[in-house]
């Protein structure tokens, strides 16, 4: 579709954004002509149509080179031109049944990563009646059988029993799928009268589910270990499409194209997802990515746990009480786009950092690999941020000591172009786009085992055409001016040695600037703040404040 | 029920498509009655149901009972050796009701799902000297030829708070129901579905005092303004008012609610259905005028708090609906959140507090003689479902 096409209407249809773009292929390469964002209850030809009038306006020879014609009719061209669309898979609830509770944490921990909200019990901890329960509950989609590939005796005891009650569970709710995973499958004769069985690896993405038992793989398998069941479980829960995953995919393609290790950190609504690729082997020819999209790295998480509400005042810089939190964190999910400004903005700042919180938990193995060259912020919650608050919230957060550049998806171009299935054409496609798609937001340069002291040492910053130097004091985040598409050479003079590239007093880095140029990040990691609320709250502020100074307006 | 939505040049101009549309009323709403082990459903689908009548009975307190082996299709004995139990009862929604379960004998194998009801002839499982009070639950599975059952032996009966038809109807899984009528569109609820004739004790809006909530409005459903708090709820509860409608609860409160149903819940001590619904959601925002004037419309008249989803359920007939400009919106949220006024035109992207840049619309609230501007995203339309022939 994309080679015979000159123009592209992408569409990343969130649960609470609605995101539109043109990308046209003038002057022999594809460009970002322009984007939208709008609340997702807006129409989305409405939006298309809001959009190319003002293409039209602005740009009326863009529009005629895209093939629309001197008296283009932009309905026609919303109606008829070519779509790549992305859209967010709803929330699906699955039922987690295992013999132990050693087993039920490694299935959970799977089905958490591929994005499911999950209710989970064992034989080992309750009895058969809150396993029933767990399972009969009616917004349970999927129920997940498992046990090891070698059941040990504690859970080849229980599993005859397991396989009974979920047989039973699937006469009253027929529309139920089962996953059987691991030693779980030989119990699949018990569910014969249920529906078809068949290897989930044989099973197409958004082929309808109900009524299957898929057998798959026991939750330790695939590299890192869980990723073949979070795979097929991924494949259960999304639709053809699914924008998360393009994402995934699009960053697996970009990693290839530039030659460098990237993550992105996308949260949304209905969850986040934090994926990094890596390019490995001699020359680079194959990418090593891995993934996790937990449903509660939402920044509004439905019926938010006390864990929730202690993530969200950590990170608050005003005071409020718990149930104030609560009920803002609930209109927040109700309505996604309400209060965007003012109060409103500075407490979506903190659920949107609590969210980057419970994602980096989730995935302590991503936590413990080398920062990335490139780090990218993508969702509907940065969207209508100021940049320079985006980079202290990704800086606040994932804290390894490293240099890496901070880019954000402002077009929300990931997603749809993870949609291409072809992987050459996606790769053309971004190769053209990379630099329209990644809006740059800075370098950030983040040394570990800085000591307390009136200086840490200085940084000397030679561009093209300019040097600077700076002095580096210790628990502050100094900012260097430092403007898009320029590069620059950072030399950096420590005290005592620190922890950077490797461990070291002097180094000498390359940097690329962006909208709030070269951030030095000489705070602790991980990032140590006093417990006291007030103190806490201060210490923020003053750092939300250096990069967010409109914040009292 | 009058029509109110005629489409007018405002409704099309551009721009005020972009506000958010909030349906206020429903028709034929689908409500469901979630069932856990244990629980029956006493209708069947295609049922038509009244107020009042029995659609499911709940087994609170519905614990694991060892059936036994359970007679099937071959067996006549209801009372075997060897711990055989009684055989299933048939019930409107068993899953085996259908013909093609049934078997030789006309005796239906038990299936999951079924209720079961036993415990007399369990005699000697029973310490010695203690009494053996019959059980009744669901069954949940067989293992090893035995079955296990969901079952206690205390029950209690919902009762459809709606006229409606039964769409679906399973054991220990949900009820579901078509209501006749209409519904007016809720944030979020809490409680059990109820019923009652509705009380509009003050037009204004504005928080009721507890005060207000005497026994004289006892079987009623009462309009509590734009936020209802655990006092208010408490005695609402205390003086057998069954139902109350507010703009907005606290979660804490709510979470005081739950625990307080809980308790109730647990006692033996039949309790009178209670529910309450909030039109807006957690935030303290007074109820829109659109929404207080329906609902002074509807005053006196029977009406029902549907938990999921949260409704409030009314006859539809004869209703008349308020009569609103078509450029009529409302601040959602936001610093003007809870003011009404008329749209006049978009703003285009503006900067807004805190440097955040939004679309903007150009509003004229209450009775300002300033326009104001407000992001669009904070703004809200009213929509009336058509004219119910």
């Amino acid at each position: 579709m994309i080679s015979q096409s000159r123009v592209l209407l992408a569409l990343d249809l969130g649960s609470a954004t609605t995101s539109g773009a043109v990308l046209g292929h003038v002057g022999g390469r594809w460009r970002l002509i322009a984007h939208v964002a709008a609340p997702c209850h807006v129409d989305v030809d409405a939006t298309l149509f809001r959009l190319l009038t003002r293409v039209k306006l602005t740009d009326p020879k863009m529009l005629a080179e895209l093939g629309a014609g001197e008296a283009a009719d932009i309905r026609a061209l919303v109606a008829t031109w070519p779509r790549l669309v992305a859209r967010t898979s709803p929330r699906r609830l699955v039922a987690v049944l295992a013999g132990s509770r050693r087993q039920r944490r490694r299935l959970e921990t799977s089905a958490l990563r591929a994005g499911w909200l999950v209710v989970g019990g064992s034989a080992e901890e309750d009895d058969h009646l809150a396993l029933s329960r767990l399972a009969l509950t009616s917004e349970v989609g999927v129920v997940l059988l498992g046990a090891d590939r070698d059941p040990g005796g504690d859970e080849r005891r229980q599993l005859p029993d397991l396989a009974a009650l979920v047989a039973a569970v699937t006469r009253s709710r027929p529309e139920l799928s089962v996953v059987l995973a691991g030693g779980a499958a030989v119990y699949e004769p018990a569910l014969a009268a249920f529906g078809e069985s068949i290897p989930a690896s044989v099973r197409a993405v958004g082929q309808p589910v109900c009524g299957q038992v898929l057998l798959a793989p026991d939750a330790e398998a695939g590299n890192p270990p869980g990723a073949s069941l979070q795979e097929i479980l991924e494949g259960l829960r999304t639709l053809p499409n699914d924008s998360r995953l393009g994402v995934a995919r699009s960053i697996a393609s970009l990693a290839q194209i530039l030659d460098r290790p990237i993550e992105v950190l996308e949260i949304g609504l209905q969850g986040g997802l934090w994926s990094r690729s890596e390019p490995v082997g001699l020359g680079h020819p194959a990418v090593v990515s891995s993934h996790a999209c937990p449903a509660d790295a939402s920044f509004a998480p439905d019926n938010p746990s006390e864990e929730v509400i202690d993530g969200v005042l950590a990170w608050s810089t005003t005071a409020q009480d718990r149930h104030r939190v609560m009920d803002r964190l609930n209109d927040l999910r109700r309505l996604p786009w309400g209060e965007a400004d003012g109060d409103g903005a500075v407490f979506r700042l903190a659920a949107a950092k609590a969210a980057i919180g419970r994602l980096v938990e989730s995935s302590p193995a991503m936590l413990a690999s080398s920062v990335p060259e490139c780090l990218i912020a993508a969702g509907g919650i940065f969207a209508a941020l100021p940049p320079s608050i985006v980079a202290l919230a990704m800086a606040d957060l994932l804290r390894r000591p490293g240099v890496c550049h901070l880019a954000i998806d402002h077009a929300r171009l990931l997603g749809p172009i993870g949609a291409v299935e072809e992987e050459q054409e996606r790769r053309r496609l971004l190769a053209d786009l990379a630099e329209d798609i990644l809006l740059p937001l800075g370098g950030l340069i983040l040394p570990a085992g800085i000591k307390v002291g009136r200086s840490a040492g200085r940084l000397r910053l030679k561009g093209a055409t300019a040097a600077s130097e700076i002095e580096l004091h210790p628990g502050t985040i100094e900012v260097v001016d430092l403007p898009p598409g320029r590069a620059a050479r950072a030399d950096l003079d420590f005290r005592d040695a620190v922890k950077l590239a490797g461990r070291g007093r002097h180094f000498s880095v390359d940097v690329r600037g962006g909208l709030c140029g070269l951030l030095v990040d000489l705070r602790d990691i991980p990032m140590r703040i006093s417990d006291r609320p007030e103190s806490r709250r201060l210490a923020l502020e003053a750092w939300q404040r250096g990069m967010w100074p409109e914040v009292d307006e | 029920m009058s029509a109110v939505e005629p489409p007018s040049e405002v409704a099309t101009r551009a721009g005020f498509a972009a506000v958010a549309r909030r349906q206020v009323v429903v028709l034929s709403p689908t409500i469901h009655f979630r069932l856990r082990p244990g629980d029956r459903a006493l209708v069947a689908p295609g049922d038509t149901v009244v107020p009042g009548l029995p659609i499911a009975e709940r087994t609170p307190d519905a614990r694991l009972v060892h059936v036994g082996r359970l007679a099937g299709p071959s067996r006549n004995s209801s009372h075997g050796a060897d711990g055989e139990a009684s055989p299933v009862e048939p019930t409107p929604a068993g899953n085996a009701s259908s013909p093609a379960s049934l078997e030789g004998d006309g005796r239906r194998p038990p299936l999951p799902g079924e209720w079961w009801a036993g415990g007399g002839e369990r005699r000697r499982m029973w310490p010695r000297g203690k009494p053996t009070a019959p059980v009744g639950g669901t069954l949940l599975f067989e293992s090893g030829g035995r079955w296990l059952a969901a079952a206690a032996a205390r029950h209690q009966i919902v009762e459809s708070p709606v006229a409606g038809i039964v769409r679906e109807a399973r054991n220990a899984v949900e009820v579901t129901i078509e209501a006749t009528g209409a519904a007016l569109t809720g944030a979020l609820a809490a409680g059990e579905p109820s019923r009652g004739h509705l009380d509009v004790p003050r037009l204004a809006d504005g928080e009721l005092w507890a005060s207000a909530l005497d026994v004289g409005r006892s079987g009623a459903v009462v309009v509590a303004g734009s936020r209802i708090s655990a006092q208010a709820i408490s005695r609402a509860r205390a003086v057998s008012i069954h139902g109350l409608v507010a703009g907005s609860v606290g979660q804490g409160d709510l979470r005081d609610f739950e625990a307080s149903e809980m308790r109730q819940s647990a006692s033996l001590v039949e309790t009178i259905p209670f529910g309450l619904i909030a039109l807006d959601g957690n935030a303290r925002r007074p109820i829109p005028t659109p929404i207080l004037t329906l609902l002074a419309a509807l005053v006196g008249r029977e009406v029902a708090i549907v938990t999921n989803p949260p409704l409030l359920v009314f006859d539809a007939a004869a209703v008349p609906l308020p009569d609103l400009p078509s450029d009529w919106i409302r601040v959602r949220s936001g610093q003007h959140a809870g003011r009404e006024g008329r749209w006049l035109e978009p703003g285009g992207l503006r900067r807004f507090r805190s440097g955040i840049y939004l679309e903007a619309a150009v509003v004229r609230l209450g009775g300002d003689t300033e326009p104001t501007v407000v992001p669009v995203s904070d703004l809200e339309r009213f929509t009336f479902q058509v004219q119910v022939p």
